[in-house]
């Protein structure tokens, strides 16, 4: 039997920096034919997402279990721009101010974080929140069942989800089964392309870059059957961490802590400290009917913070020392030697 | 499932794009607070291939977390911003007229030896005061320290950088002597109530923001107090969506609320701040010995209420001993002139202000928040342990003074500075004392440091035995303001903008200025001269025209308020050389005369600036050599000090007298910078720095390069003599999170201020005149013209100033191009549609820029985030184009106590935000008038600017 690796993404950690979309970027991305794609995004929600209206695309299994091969995601939907006219701006030669920094290719009508810090609510009650994304691990992972070629497997090590490149044959399949829409295509090297969880790292005992790197301290890795490991705690015991659209059937291995937010102002100004601003079907929407339960549990135990009394998911979450986000993978890289 | 092994060549392509051959200690020796995040830096085949935070930091305190992993997403793509497309790889002259965009490489010899001659001749004709070198942080740590010496030393102006860049906190200095408390990043789990105010820190503070969320998850809560739903309003409890730039009135109803119902700290405000000293009823003054028996006229009076008697508050210590000092009433004072008169305590004038003019219900109309609310809020500040997260945003605002006043005054009724988890917050650098004695001494070795610190400490003692009253730290300021004056290290650049830069003529628009000032703008400019309160600096300024001007890592046409439209119109022409030094070409390079290539991050040895904020000093390690012919800072400048030598050889040209009267040894320039040679190498003066640091106490004494390889960081363990440091008047324990100001709270310490004490009554005459001795809300004067909408920004999630802007990663992390927020009720108003291109306007220019639909920004109010680089929009205009790049009159006033100039202190700032602007759709807006800018551009493509 092999072990799952797994992560949590906390929502109320998360400030929107793209510090591990960055680190996925230089680390794995960072080549001709790669440069569009990001495997990590981070979005405002609510928000259309990456690639753009994604959540409408399809994938996944269907409630019958049967494999769902839904839209393939085109390159103007996923946008962004890589290279720009640098010697135009810098050399122009004599036109001076009439040249703009610009995308060589054209202004991209998306990209990966296109409606950054928009939102939703109506002032003064607008809200957002920011939201990672990576490849979810999936324990039945449709993009496997979808390849035609059998270039697709998931590891038993961590179970990570990975293509063998030399048996792609660039039929996108994958990227249509996968209703998350993680999947790309490097048109350069003829082959789709994804998260692959790090897996040179994690074959070292070192973290993911995204995890790794993370600033806000709101992403944690582990093994799923580690009982004593920040995953389990906050995934199985205290079920304040959710999968995102679990309705896709594809048993992601990808939480999200849900986020709390400021309080409601009524329309005489007043404040309401009985309703925070994100609407609760909205976060049902995202992480389901068992949402409300996470984040009444938050509450709850931040209260016995305030009160003084002790609170392990609490305590789990802070994360006093900044390994315990990173489980057994807690290996610094510089200490390898090739 | 398949096994490893049956793909194991598809996987070993990922597994060698993992691999390195060589690992450095890096870190971007940039301006942003905390900064000095330590990094490891993977290089392979000579080139910097990525790099990781290192996080090494260990917990300080036992159940507060820890700082790792510090770093942000600038940092973790830095690298790349070593080959990108924006590089300078060879020094570059111009060709075609200046910002025309045609360029020759020329040699390293050739660059120098031109500039060299600019310089002469620019001293031959005007004298070395026409020679300016722009003070920024820039790119720099002891690489940027360096150059800004080496200008000083020849002489030129360095401007000030806290004016340049208006990082500056004027009401906190106002009311302390000094704006920089930077607690550490850890201390804020300790705040029980974490107000965010004047600050982003989810775009700004990424390395440490977890600390507040964590704070929070422990029991803490977190306001947003902002007219915008902010992104840092995103994990708060409670967004308080007040009206812009009302946070004066605001803050006062919440101290109304404190006294109103009996909340307020009487022994910390009686110890802590001169509410109870003595107030003159007939002239507002304070009570001073000079007026009772022809004393002294800064000993100050208060109340015994035991007794009854006015006597004189201890200037030597805020402990008042047997007196109790009333905070109300008022008492009869017979002067030495024979009349009497009534006198009461600030407390008593402040409470009647308050009680008549801020009542949460008169402050409703103002600010717009519910006085539920506002109660709400004092009531929590009165009760939990509470720290205002500020960043720079309120200094910005023409009243920012005023706004950070009263903020500070809430703080102080309610005893929130001075414990863990309370206070404000500012930026402070310092811990690497050897960063400034390498400048000082005039040779290298221990010998000449020891001999520099024995000068110093026998100076700062017998300044205390001259006046036992005199603190260690009122001692220390006045010994770097002297050292300051006689080296010429900073000069405050008001005065060369309004002399050189077009601003006298902006200053003195009446519509730009509070309605309530008494007289012009020039009245008061000429009585601040004229009074000698900027003696040795106005005058420098007045005198001389501008003729040199280098930018080293700074970009002045982006940073500077009102931009290119008001310098190249009334600055460039002026000037016979521009030289940007720099990694990359920036816009202020692209209007340059030369660009020199300087090394990159991970391409030099360098130290960054260290901060209280984490408290750790580190070493920046060079990995790879620069590609094309970029070197480091110090290696330019000794190649510029030999062709100085040269070339003034060569020419004839004589010694002119440094800023302390001694000659510029032109004849001996490098040996003199270099301590004979003995620095010259990169590594060896970064040995000497951390060897320097180590004999001066500020790093464990053992400290050398070779044991900082091995380390990366090293913790600070004594604060040194660095004035900013000096500032934090806390012990440096190694098991607590750093809190400023416990010397003072703990330890009765005296603050350096006029009257000693946090001083929230400012009695000098013009803020009589201006009716803001005590903190008073203004409305925001119309700076920019009668247009309905306010402009608002900050600092950006992207970029550390406009650095990062253009690296070829974060263009990806967002469109790539400028934005503006603005309420959706606006965009309708105006025709708008999410990402139509609109053009902003007003008076003095318009810009075109994408505009965005965002629920969260106030309606009024549209946002633009700042720090991108003016050839990122049309017509290369940035927003910087429509500000008026205001100073506040009030700021040119000195002559008491603490308001007179000190480097990187008290003296004016420009003001950029709240600029008053419309936005149409499109095309030129109707009854624009042509602007200045307009004529600079013509004027640019018209006439050959003097070509070196």
């Amino acid at each position: 039997m092999g072990r799952q690796m797994a992560m949590v993404f906390d929502l109320n950690k998360c400030i929107g920096c793209q510090t591990c979309s960055v680190a996925c970027k230089v680390l794995w991305t960072n080549q001709e034919g790669k440069r569009d794609m990001w495997w990590c995004t981070v979005n405002t929600q609510p928000g259309r997402g990456s690639p753009r209206d994604y959540e409408k695309m399809g994938g996944g299994y269907d409630a019958k279990g049967k494999l769902v091969l839904g839209q393939l995601p085109s390159p103007e939907e996923f946008g962004g721009a890589s290279q720009f006219n640098w010697s135009q701006v810098h050399q122009s030669g004599g036109n001076g101010q009439r040249q703009h920094l610009q995308p060589t290719k054209g202004e991209p009508s998306w990209a990966m974080n296109w409606d950054e810090d928009e939102g939703a609510g109506e002032y003064p009650n607008a809200y957002f929140f920011y939201m990672p994304r990576i490849c979810n691990f999936c324990s039945k992972p449709s993009c496997v069942e979808a390849c035609p070629n059998a270039a697709m497997y998931r590891r038993d090590d961590f179970g990570v989800v990975l293509r063998d490149e030399k048996k792609c044959k660039a039929t996108q399949q994958c990227a249509q089964a996968c209703p998350y829409k993680k999947i790309y295509f490097d048109a350069v090297t003829s082959t789709s392309q994804h998260c692959i969880g790090c897996f040179p790292r994690l074959e070292k005992g070192v973290a993911p870059a995204c995890v790794r790197q993370c600033p806000g301290r709101a992403m944690f890795v582990g093994f799923r059957d580690d009982h004593a490991g920040a995953i389990h705690k906050l995934v199985e015991r205290y079920k304040v961490a959710l999968p995102l659209h679990s309705e896709w059937n594809t048993e992601p291995n990808v939480f999200y802590v849900p986020p709390l937010s400021a309080f409601v102002v009524r329309p005489d100004g007043t404040i309401d400290e009985s309703q925070r601003r994100i609407p609760l079907s909205y976060l049902e929407s995202l992480f389901g009917a068992d949402v409300g339960a996470a984040l009444q549990t938050l509450e709850a135990e931040m209260a016995k913070r305030k009160r003084g009394q002790p609170s392990e998911v609490i305590d789990t979450l802070i994360a006093y020392q900044w390994t315990e986000l990173l489980g057994p993978f807690d290996r610094d890289p510089a200490t390898i030697q090739w | 499932m398949a096994t490893n092994q049956e793909h194991r060549l598809s996987e070993d392509g990922y597994r060698n794009l993992w691999k390195w051959d060589k690992v450095t200690w890096g870190c971007h020796a940039v301006d942003c607070y905390p900064g000095g995040c330590p990094w490891r830096v993977y290089s392979k085949d000579g080139k910097v291939v990525r790099e990781e935070q290192a996080s090494i930091f260990h917990t300080i305190e036992p159940g507060v977390p820890d700082m790792n992993p510090m770093g942000c997403q600038k940092g973790a793509s830095w690298s790349q911003q070593h080959y990108n497309e924006e590089r300078v790889l060879y020094p570059m002259k111009r060709v075609g007229k200046r910002g025309e965009g045609k360029w020759q490489r020329v040699s390293w010899d050739t660059a120098c030896n031109d500039i060299a001659d600019a310089i002469l001749d620019a001293v031959q004709e005007q004298g070395p005061a026409s020679l300016y070198h722009i003070g920024t942080p820039g790119e720099g740590g002891t690489q940027q320290i360096l150059w800004s010496n080496f200008s000083a030393q020849l002489g030129f102006q360095v401007t000030d950088l806290q004016a340049e860049i208006n990082d500056f906190s004027p009401g906190i200095y106002t009311t302390f002597g000094k704006f920089d408390p930077a607690p550490g990043a850890d201390d804020f789990f300790h705040t029980e109530l974490v107000l965010i105010w004047h600050a982003n820190p989810v775009y700004t503070n990424i390395t440490w923001y977890h600390f507040m969320q964590e704070a929070r998850y422990n029991g803490g809560e977190v306001v947003t107090i902002a007219p915008d739903f902010s992104p840092s309003a995103v994990h708060a409890d409670y967004h308080i969506p007040i009206d812009i730039g009302t946070d004066a009135a605001f803050a006062n109803a919440m101290s109304q609320v404190v006294i109103a119902e009996g909340l307020v700290d009487w022994d910390f405000i009686k110890k802590q701040t001169d509410l109870p000293l003595l107030v003159r009823v007939d002239t507002q003054r304070f009570l001073r010995a000079s007026d009772v028996s022809g004393g002294a006229a800064d000993q100050f009076y208060w109340l015994d209420a035991k007794t009854g008697k006015v006597v004189e508050a201890p200037k030597g210590t805020l402990n008042p001993g047997a007196i109790d000092p009333a905070i109300d009433g008022f008492a009869h004072m017979t002067l030495a002139n024979g009349s009497t008169v009534k006198v009461r305590p600030v407390y008593a004038l402040l409470r009647d202000m308050l009680n008549a003019q801020y009542t949460p219900e008169k402050v409703q109309a103002v600010c717009g928040v519910h006085p539920d609310t506002i109660r709400t809020l004092a009531r929590k500040i009165a009760k939990k342990r509470t720290r205002i997260m500020m960043g720079w945003n309120s200094g910005k605002y023409y009243h920012g003074d005023l706004m950070e006043r009263a903020m500070m005054l809430i703080l102080g009724l309610t005893g929130n500075w001075g414990k863990h988890g309370t206070g404000a917050r500012s930026w402070a650098v310092g811990l690497n004392d050897g960063m400034y004695s390498v400048l000082l001494k005039s040779q290298a070795g221990s010998e000449m440091t020891l001999a520099t610190r024995a000068m110093h400490d026998a100076t700062i003692q017998s300044m205390m035995e001259a006046d036992p009253t005199l603190t260690d730290e009122l001692a220390h300021y006045e010994f770097e303001r002297s050292i300051m004056q006689m080296i010429g290290m900073m000069t405050p650049p008001a005065f060369f903008w309004y002399h050189h830069c077009g601003y006298r003529e902006i200053w003195n628009r009446p519509g730009y200025n509070d309605p309530e000032m008494k007289r012009s703008f020039d009245d008061y400019f000429k009585e601040a001269c004229d009074k000698g309160w900027w003696t040795g600096i106005a005058e420098r300024a007045a005198q001389t025209e501008p003729r040199f001007l280098i930018e080293v890592g700074g970009n002045l046409l982006r940073r500077q308020r009102g931009g290119a439209r008001q310098l190249l119109e009334h600055l460039w022409p002026k000037l016979k050389m521009i030289v940007s030094v720099d990694w990359r070409i920036n816009t202020t390079g692209l209007y340059s005369d030369y660009i020199l290539p300087a090394a990159q991050h991970y391409e030099k040895m360098n130290q960054p600036y260290s901060s209280p904020m984490h408290m750790h000093v580190l070493l920046i390690e060079k990995a790879a050599e620069p590609p094309g012919e970029a070197r480091s800072e110090w290696q330019i400048i000794q190649g510029l000090a030999k062709a100085l030598e040269a070339r003034a050889k060569a020419r004839g040209v004589q010694p002119w007298p440094r800023k302390s009267g001694e000659p510029v040894p032109l004849d001996n320039l490098w040996n003199w910078i270099t301590k004979n040679g003995d620095l010259a190498d990169d590594v060896k003066l970064i040995d000497e720095i951390f060897r320097d640091s180590a004999i001066l106490g500020t790093i464990p004494a053992d400290t050398t390069l070779a044991s900082m390889r091995k380390q990366g960081a090293v913790r600070a363990v004594g604060w040194g003599n660095s004035s900013m440091m000096v500032c934090q008047q806390s012990p440096i324990e190694p098991n607590k999170t750093h809190t400023p100001w416990r010397n003072h709270v703990e330890g009765l310490k005296p603050y350096p201020t006029l009257v000693r004490r946090a001083q929230f009554y400012i009695d000098h005459d013009w803020y009589l005149e201006a009716g803001e001795e005590l903190p008073v809300h203004k409305d925001n004067p119309h700076h920019g013209g009668e247009f309905p909408l306010r402009l608002t920004s900050g600092h950006p999630r992207w970029s550390i100033h406009s650095m990062n802007h253009t690296s070829s990663v974060m263009l990806g992390t967002h469109r790539g191009y400028p934005v503006m927020y603005m309420n959706p009720d606006d965009m309708e108003a105006r025709g708008l549609k999410n990402d139509d291109e609109a053009r902003v306007f007003n008076d003095l220019s318009d810009i075109r820029i994408r505009v965005r639909r965002s629920p969260g920004t106030k309606p009024g109010q549209v946002v633009i985030y700042n720090g991108y680089e003016p050839f990122q929009f049309k017509d290369w205009k940035g927003p910087e184009n429509v500000e008026p790049g205001m100073v506040k009159w009030l700021h040119f006033a000195g002559g008491y106590g603490h308001l007179q100039y000190r480097g990187l202190h008290w003296q004016p700032i420009p003001i950029d935000r709240a600029v008053h602007v419309d936005v149409a759709k499109g095309s030129v807006a109707e009854g624009r008038t042509i602007t200045g800018e307009d004529l600079a551009h013509s004027l640019l493509t018209s006439t050959n600017h003097a070509n070196p």
